[in-house]
Order: C-alpha cells, then sequence, then structure tokens
C-alpha cells in the first residue's frame, strides 16, 4: 500500500474515533431523580406533579414545580426562568441539572406538547380572549 | 354544494391520479433512458404534466376548503380558524405536514418542466426518472388509502370522523362540524414564516436535480458533461436554503424567546447539512469543470447533498426527535414510508456510485498541495465533515443508542467544540484557495503575495482585540482565522472586479463566510445580559459561593432578569436608565394582548428610546380557564449592537392568571386571598389614588325619583372617573344612591354594585355626608397592600447580529452572482 493512502486510513481512523468518544461523552442517559443524586448534568424526564403547589417566585426569580419522573417518585424542581409558554400543557418534561438534597435545580427544561389535540374535543375550544 | 364526503373522495381522487400518472411517468421515462426512445420520454412527458395538474388541482381545493372554514375536514379544522387573516391562510396550507409535502411536490414538478425544457440528451430521460422517483414517493405520502386496517399515507382531505373515529362526539353525531378551527399556531402567524417554509422547499426541489443529474451521469456512463447543467442548479439550490435558512434565523431572533438566531436545533440542523454538502459538491463540480479532476467527488457529493436532505426529512417527520427537538413534526404514520423513501434514495444511490466506481476516472497524477485543485478539494472535504459532525450530533436518538439506552441529544458545546476548530481551519484555507484559483503560485510567490493581507488581518485582529477585550486565547485565533478570510479574500474580490467583475462570485463568498465567523463570535460569546447593579451584585456572591436557599445549599443559578417597578427608573449596565411606563392593552392585532413601554434613556446623551414588548394568550393552545401566555420580545436594532428584551412576567399577567384560577376554582381559596373592601371617601373635584387606580370624582347629580322603585326618597347618581394608571385605561363610573323607606318609615340605603369585570372589582356608592358634600365609594376587591405594578424583564446586548446578517448577505450575493455566470455559459452553450 502506498503510505499516503495509509496516513489517510489512519487519519480518517483517528478523527472518527475521536468524534465518537466525544459525541459519547456529549450525550448522557435519561434517568430518575434518585439515580441523579450523585450526577452533575443529569437528564430527568418525568411529568409535571400538578397536586403540589407551583409558580414563580419574584423574591427568588424562579420558578418551583414538582415533577413525577418515570418511576413516579416526585420531587421539587427550581428552574431559574420564569415559567414557559406551554408549561401545563406538556405531556413530558425534560428537566437538565442536578440534585441537590431533595430539590432538582434545573438549568434547562426542555418540553414535548402533546401531539396536537388528538383527543381533545373540538366542540370545547373556545377562544382565550372571550372567556 | 357537494357534500363533506364528496369533497373527500375527489381530493382523494386527485391526489391518487397524480400518484397513478407519477407512476406511469416513471415507467416510461424507465424505458425511454433504457431503450432511447422518444416516444416512450413523451409519453413520460405527458404523464408527468398530469401528475403536476392533478396535484395543483388537490391543491386548489385544499386552499379552497381552508379559505371557506370547512372545519370538518381534519387538517382545515387543525391549522386555521375564524379569525385567521387571510394572509395566513396560504401558510395554513403549509403549515402541516401534509400541505408541506403538497407544496414540496409541487416546486419539485414546476422544476421538473424546466428539466423538460432544457435537459439534453442523454441525459434527459435518466434525470427525469429520478425527479420523477423522488416525486412518486413525496405523493405516496398523501394518498391516504384505507386497506383493511391499515392506512397508507396521511391524506389532507381526511374528515374529522376518519381523524378519529373513536371520538364521543363523533360516535354521537357522525357528521359533526366544530364551530371553530385550532387556529394556525401564533407563532407561525409571522410575514417570515409566511416565506420561509416555500424557500425551504424550493431549497430542497432543486437539491434534487443535481442528484438526478449524479444518477444519470452514472447510468448514461457519462462523467463529465453533467456538471455543466447541474452547477447553476446546486448554486441555486444553496441560495434558496441559505435564504430560507437565514429566514428562520431571523424570526427565531424576533420572535421566539430563546435570544437567538441559532440553537442548533435538529430541524435548523436539517436545513443547514444539505447546504453544507451542497456547497461541498459546488466546489468540486468547480474544478471538475475547469480541470476534468474530482468527477467521484461530484457524483458522490451530489448524491449525499439529497440523501441528507431526504434523511433530516426523515428524522425530523417521522417522530424519532419528538423528545428532542422543540418543533419537530407529529408522527402521521408515515414512519415506514419516510423510512422506504430514505432507504431507496440512498441505496439506489450509492450503489450506482459503488457500483461505476472503478470505471469512473481517477486523476493521472495525484495534485499538488500548492494547486486549485488540492485546495479547492480540501474545502470540500471540510464543509463535508462539519456536515457529518452535525449529522452525528443531530442523530442521537439513533446513534446514541451505541452508548447508552436511551440517550439524550448532546450538549450544544459538541456541536460548539467541533465547528470551531473546522471553521478556523476553513477560513484559512479559504484565502489560500482563492489566491490559487486564479494563479499558480509556488510557497515562496504565494507567501509574497500574502503578506499585505496577513499584516492588515493582524492589525484587525489586534484592534477587536483590545476594542473588544478579548481574552481567550481560542477567541482570538478565530478572530484572527476570521478577519484573515475577509481580508485575503478581499484582496482577491477587489483585483477580480477591476478586470472581470463577472467572476467575483467565489471571492465574494468567502468574504461574507469571514464576516460570518466575526458576527457569530461576537455575537454569541459577548452577549451581555443587561442588569441593574443590586442584581450584578447578587450574581457576584453567586458566583462566590456566598448565597444560600432556605435550605442551605449554595445557589448556583444567577439572575437574569430585570425587575421594573411602574416609572422607576433603573440604572442598567452603567449605561442606560431604563423606566417601565406601563401597557397598552390592543384588540387589534391579537386579542388580550399587551403592548408593555419599557424607555432607555442612554447615560451619556443619546437619543432616548422605547422598546415595546408584548404579551399575549396563544389563541390555538388557551381554554377558558387556562390561558396561556406568550410572548413577542422586540428588538433594537444597531450598527454596534442589538438590544433584545422580552416580558417574562408582569402584573397584569399574574393578576389575570389568578383571576382565571378563581374562576374556574382550580385552586383552593387561600384565606389571605380573600379580596378587601375598602372605602374612600372624597370630595367633588378631588382625585384618590388607590390600588393602582386615579379615581376623580367629578360630579353628582340629582336622580330623577320617578325613575326610580316606588317609595324612594332621594336619589343620588356620582361621576367618578376611573384610570387605571399603568395601561392607561379609563372607565366612567356612574353609581347610585338612594334612600327609600319600606311601610314601616324605617330608611334603607340603596347603592346597587357596579362591577368592573376585567379587574374584579366592584363599586358601591354607600354614603353621602350632607354637611360637607363628601361621599363614600366602597370598592370590593382591592388589595389593601396594593403592590405597584411592575414587569419582569429580560434583557440582553448582542454585539454585531448586523454583522452574522452582512455575512449572509454577503455569501447569497456571492452565490447568486456565480448562478448569472454559469447560467450565462450554459445557455451559449446551445
Amino acid at each position: 500500500m502506498k503510505p499516503k493512502l495509509i496516513i489517510g486510513i489512519v487519519a480518517i481512523i483517528g478523527f472518527t474515533s475521536l468524534l465518537m468518544y466525544n459525541f459519547g461523552e456529549s450525550i448522557s442517559t435519561y434517568t430518575t431523580f434518585e439515580a441523579a443524586s450523585d450526577m452533575s448534568n443529569a437528564h430527568v424526564a418525568g411529568t409535571w406533579d400538578d397536586s403540589q403547589n407551583y409558580g414563580f417566585s419574584m423574591e427568588s426569580k424562579t420558578f418551583t414545580f414538582y415533577m413525577k419522573d418515570e418511576n413516579g417518585d416526585s420531587r421539587r424542581v427550581v428552574y431559574p426562568k420564569p415559567k414557559p409558554n406551554n408549561f401545563e400543557q406538556a405531556d413530558r418534561l425534560v428537566v437538565i441539572g442536578e440534585m441537590r438534597g431533595e430539590t432538582f435545580y434545573a438549568n434547562d427544561m426542555l418540553m414535548k406538547c402533546p401531539s396536537k389535540y388528538n383527543d381533545a374535543d373540538p366542540s370545547q375550544f373556545v377562544n382565550a380572549s372571550e372567556s | 354544494m357537494l357534500s363533506t364526503f364528496a369533497i373527500g373522495v375527489i381530493g382523494k381522487l386527485l391526489i391518487t391520479l397524480s400518484f397513478l400518472s407519477g407512476l406511469g411517468s416513471l415507467i416510461f421515462y424507465f424505458l425511454s433512458a433504457k431503450e432511447e426512445k422518444e416516444k416512450q420520454l413523451r409519453i413520460g412527458n405527458w404523464l408527468f404534466v398530469a401528475k403536476g395538474l392533478f396535484m395543483i388541482a388537490a391543491s386548489v381545493l385544499l386552499v379552497y376548503l381552508l379559505f371557506t372554514n370547512q372545519f370538518q375536514f381534519y387538517y382545515v379544522f387543525n391549522y386555521t380558524s375564524l379569525d385567521l387573516h387571510p394572509m395566513y391562510i396560504w401558510s395554513a396550507f403549509y403549515g402541516g405536514q401534509e400541505g408541506s409535502f403538497m407544496l414540496w411536490i409541487l416546486f419539485s414538478w414546476l422544476f421538473g418542466l424546466s428539466l423538460i425544457r432544457w435537459t439534453r440528451s442523454p441525459y434527459k430521460a435518466p434525470v427525469l426518472f429520478f425527479m420523477a422517483m423522488t416525486q412518486v414517493f413525496l405523493i405516496f405520502m398523501l394518498v391516504g388509502w384505507q386497506i383493511g386496517d391499515l392506512t397508507i399515507g396521511a391524506s389532507p382531505f381526511r374528515t374529522i370522523a376518519e381523524e378519529m373515529p373513536n371520538a364521543p362526539f363523533i360516535q354521537a353525531n357522525p357528521d359533526f362540524v366544530p364551530v371553530d378551527g385550532t387556529g394556525l399556531n401564533d407563532l407561525l402567524k409571522s410575514p417570515w414564516m409566511m416565506i420561509h417554509p416555500p424557500l425551504l422547499f424550493v431549497g430542497f426541489a432543486m437539491m434534487t436535480i443535481p442528484y438526478c443529474f449524479a444518477m444519470a451521469a452514472l447510468w448514461k456512463r457519462k462523467y463529465n458533461e453533467w456538471v455543466g447543467p447541474a452547477l447553476p442548479w446546486t448554486l441555486s439550490a444553496n441560495v434558496a436554503l441559505l435564504t430560507a435558512i437565514f429566514l428562520g434565523g431571523y424570526w427565531a431572533y424576533i420572535t421566539l424567546s430563546f435570544g437567538g438566531f441559532w440553537a442548533w436545533d435538529p430541524v435548523e440542523n436539517a436545513s443547514l447539512v444539505p447546504w453544507l454538502i451542497g456547497t461541498a459538491g459546488i466546489h468540486t463540480m468547480i474544478i471538475q469543470r475547469k480541470s476534468s479532476v474530482a468527477q467521484k467527488s461530484s457524483i458522490l457529493f451530489a448524491i449525499l447533498a439529497y440523501v441528507a436532505i431526504v434523511y433530516e426529512t426523515f428524522l425530523t417527520r417521522s417522530g424519532i426527535l419528538a423528545d428532542s427537538s422543540v418543533h419537530s413534526f407529529v408522527d402521521l404514520g408515515l414512519y415506514n414510508q419516510l423510512l422506504a423513501f430514505m432507504l431507496v434514495i440512498t441505496v439506489v444511490g450509492l450503489g450506482m456510485f459503488f457500483w461505476r466506481y472503478k470505471e469512473l476516472p481517477s486523476p493521472e497524477s495525484e495534485a499538488k498541495i500548492l494547486s486549485r485543485e488540492f485546495m479547492t478539494f480540501t474545502g470540500a472535504i471540510l464543509l463535508l465533515i462539519l456536515g457529518l459532525v452535525i449529522i452525528l450530533g443531530t442523530s442521537s436518538p439513533i446513534i446514541g443508542l451505541l452508548f447508552n439506552e436511551n440517550p439524550t441529544p448532546p450538549e450544544i458545546s459538541f456541536y460548539n467544540d467541533w465547528s470551531m476548530p473546522i471553521a478556523i481551519i476553513m477560513a484559512l484555507l479559504t484565502v489560500i484557495g482563492q489566491y490559487l484559483f486564479w494563479k499558480k503560485y509556488s510557497w515562496e510567490s504565494l507567501f509574497k503575495e500574502l503578506m499585505n493581507p496577513l499584516l492588515v488581518a493582524s492589525v484587525f485582529t489586534v484592534a477587536s482585540i483590545v476594542l473588544g477585550d478579548v481574552r481567550n486565547f481560542y477567541y482570538m485565533i478565530y478572530l484572527f482565522a476570521g478577519w484573515f478570510a475577509v481580508i485575503g479574500n478581499g484582496f482577491v474580490m477587489i483585483r477580480l472586479a477591476k478586470r472581470k467583475p463577472k467572476l467575483i462570485g467565489g471571492a465574494m463568498t468567502h468574504v461574507g463566510f469571514g464576516v460570518l465567523l466575526i458576527g457569530i463570535l461576537a455575537s454569541s460569546a459577548y452577549n451581555t445580559p443587561m442588569l441593574d447593579q443590586q442584581t450584578k451584585d447578587y450574581n457576584a456572591r453567586v458566583r462566590a459561593g456566598e448565597v444560600t436557599d432556605e435550605q442551605g445549599f449554595k445557589v448556583s443559578q444567577e439572575v437574569n432578569m430585570l425587575n421594573l417597578d411602574l416609572n422607576e427608573p433603573k440604572l442598567i449596565n452603567d449605561k442606560y436608565i431604563v423606566t417601565y411606563e406601563g401597557y397598552d392593552l390592543g384588540e387589534q392585532n391579537r386579542p388580550g394582548q399587551q403592548t408593555y413601554r419599557v424607555l432607555f434613556e442612554p447615560v451619556d446623551g443619546g437619543k432616548p428610546f422605547y422598546l415595546k414588548p408584548e404579551v399575549y394568550p396563544m389563541l390555538a393552545t388557551s381554554t377558558e380557564d387556562n390561558v396561556q401566555w406568550s410572548v413577542d420580545p422586540d428588538v433594537r436594532t444597531g450598527l454596534m449592537s442589538d438590544i433584545y428584551l422580552y416580558v417574562a412576567g408582569s402584573s397584569y399577567v399574574s393578576a389575570r392568571n389568578s383571576q382565571i384560577e378563581r374562576k374556574a376554582g382550580t385552586q383552593a381559596i387561600n384565606p389571605e386571598d380573600v379580596p378587601e373592601t375598602q372605602t374612600i371617601k372624597f370630595s367633588k373635584g378631588e382625585t384618590v389614588t388607590v390600588g393602582g387606580f386615579n379615581m376623580d370624582f367629578i360630579d353628582y347629580a340629582m336622580e330623577d325619583t320617578t325613575q326610580l322603585p316606588p317609595n324612594t326618597n332621594i336619589g343620588v347618581r356620582a361621576q367618578v372617573r376611573l384610570t387605571h394608571i399603568a395601561s392607561g385605561q379609563q372607565f366612567l363610573l356612574e353609581p347610585l344612591f338612594a334612600l327609600y323607606n319600606d311601610e314601616d318609615g324605617k330608611t334603607y340605603v340603596f347603592s346597587p354594585p357596579i362591577q368592573l369585570a376585567n379587574y374584579d372589582l366592584t363599586f358601591r356608592f354607600t354614603k353621602v355626608y350632607p354637611e360637607s358634600g363628601e361621599i363614600d365609594l366602597t370598592i370590593d376587591g382591592l388589595d389593601e397592600e396594593y403592590q405597584d405594578e411592575w414587569v419582569l424583564i429580560v434583557a440582553e446586548q448582542k454585539p454585531f447580529i448586523s454583522v452574522v446578517w452582512t455575512g449572509t448577505f454577503l455569501l447569497m450575493i456571492g452565490f447568486s452572482v456565480s448562478i448569472l455566470r454559469h447560467w450565462d455559459r450554459e445557455r451559449k452553450k446551445k
């Protein structure tokens, strides 16, 4: 084989392994509150626990709510931004951050909104302005 | 008037006919390409035309249904509403998956017609064959055939009853027609969103053409001539995609609250990757045309650019990305069809390529490093690598399975960490590449030539580092690369402009690339939140680890919001005095919208200006007991920096929310929250300020007692003008005070309440003091401890966003200049 070809192949393999290694490092797995306690950048997926109080606090400028993870474990989540649009409608939440004691401090939050009204009754939609 | 059933059948029939004629044209094009027969080609063309006409008829029907509000059709119900502006009904046409496929097919068909007109033998039949093939797949997504329990394709003409047969209201009444649709997503009601999707599909449709030419070249074993006609199409596809990406970014910047023009969202990546690979293809096609090299890579890139489009279409439309993207489509049950489309395009494309690989011309001698061929080729490879890195990141739900069972998307830093070094190398190479493109150099003579650009670029870099207070060494290198690309390519461009101005397209795009890099760094790395001193001090203490929360944990999150009380100025970033001056309740654009007035007065004596961010209820998703507020940021665009600002919360919104909650009874009433009753005493002409209102007691008049119930002794009607301070809304109240006797001669006071529904207030005129002329007004619902009106805003100063746009415009103009040049040449060939 020509030396140039070998260099090329080595370069490609080197680049690809580095890329894949870095990619593997930068993705993580969706987890639960319990498993998140020793992780620094945990992605916890779950649903909003609407049986508990939630709201934005003007004093601490944080939005606090309770979320149930996939094990049904409900924890307080503190999110340092205003309540996102569509929060109540989301049927799945992903909070990204860390556990401190019993509270999860989210730096980021992703919301998955329901597939558009598939099970809603079209006769019930009312313009919010008319209410 | 046709029945719903008949319209549905006609719509589906039109799409089926379009599909069948598409299939027919595919067969005849195949025969014609195989046996090179003119007759089959002509039949193929007729069928091709027929397919488009059926699709046009179907589109016209759908648009008609949209405009006539036929909500019994699911698509119409889902994307329009009675109050939708006609302009946005067009947006609704391609607002859903089905309609966007139709639009894509229509554009693709139009370009197909021009291929029929302009493509020459031997490519004509095979090019049209592949063009027809992609369209057949796309139409197949829309057929909506019911075969037993299986539905093939999602028809835009399905009715609500077909969409949700098990819904109780359908079971009760199969002919149910909703009164109103759910309406177009409010975020899409933007002029930018009217042009962004069509342009994207123009780009997608045009990018099919290089794929078809490359496949035709492989089929007919004519590996050189295809580049001539394919190049202007690829360039045009690129301009369309770039413009679409720009519009999408600009729309995101001015309407969404994530505060930027790019977020590495999978859907954004879906338009960027084909652009990158298409650009790689343009590079190799240019050197193939000039020097008859790189035939293999031109064909490969042309195939990959379209494969990237189909792959990203698969990712965004199959529902795979539902968890990782904020705006991916919902799965319509097209997963298998999308997968088949992707696999066929990829396997046929790459299969043909490798089948013919040995035959494909190879260069006789290897290119020298200092040659335009080598440099241009390297540029193409770098573009491809960047595209592959982004594809890898976007594919995390699939490729991430290698690492764990439930992969999350990569962190944003993954994209930044990889794209930055690649961009730096690209930027440096563009200059060397451009110099070598026009003239041969040795290392020595090249270095001599580059002395001046290097010097100038260094001066600009040092100046930017000093002026911008850049401390990060990596950023300094990046800045230098950006400036070097601007200056070096600028030199080439100026030289060319003097001699052959038609040829400056390439140099100009490379200048634009450099400008873009500088703009991206400045606007994203030096984006600063606008805060008052108190918040900044707080953040400094958070950084120092001195703040703990109520549970004793260290607070790690800084506050990047600004709280403003009505008419109380705050000094922000030592630059502006910012005052919240209230809001206007406007009904004209969006019902229930508030427009906030925030005054910025520059400390250095510049001209004061207002920013007017908005908050409005999302009509499409709000219900009576759950209003969802959406924000519309305001941006003040400047040459040096933009101020970007949106309202994160306000006293108005929180008062409205608690009002709605009270009404809906969703929240238990807290005894402390029970509205207070207050009585104010004032005399004629006096103004009292209470609970955010100014109340002017203007006058009172005796009421004609004959109009009042019998036994009334006296009736007085007061005139009180109520002004809500923050919004400036005025109300004139005329409460009545009357005394009447019952049979026993007892005197009673009659003071009927007057309601101010929007504020949940009730007014009663409860007492008259005859000796002083004062009156008592009793108000229910007013908090005793009234808090001032406030607004919470997120404001950011974003330097040099204008530079990002300038870079993008230069790229667009540069590409357009090249299109003209290559198109011109192709035309003259005839």
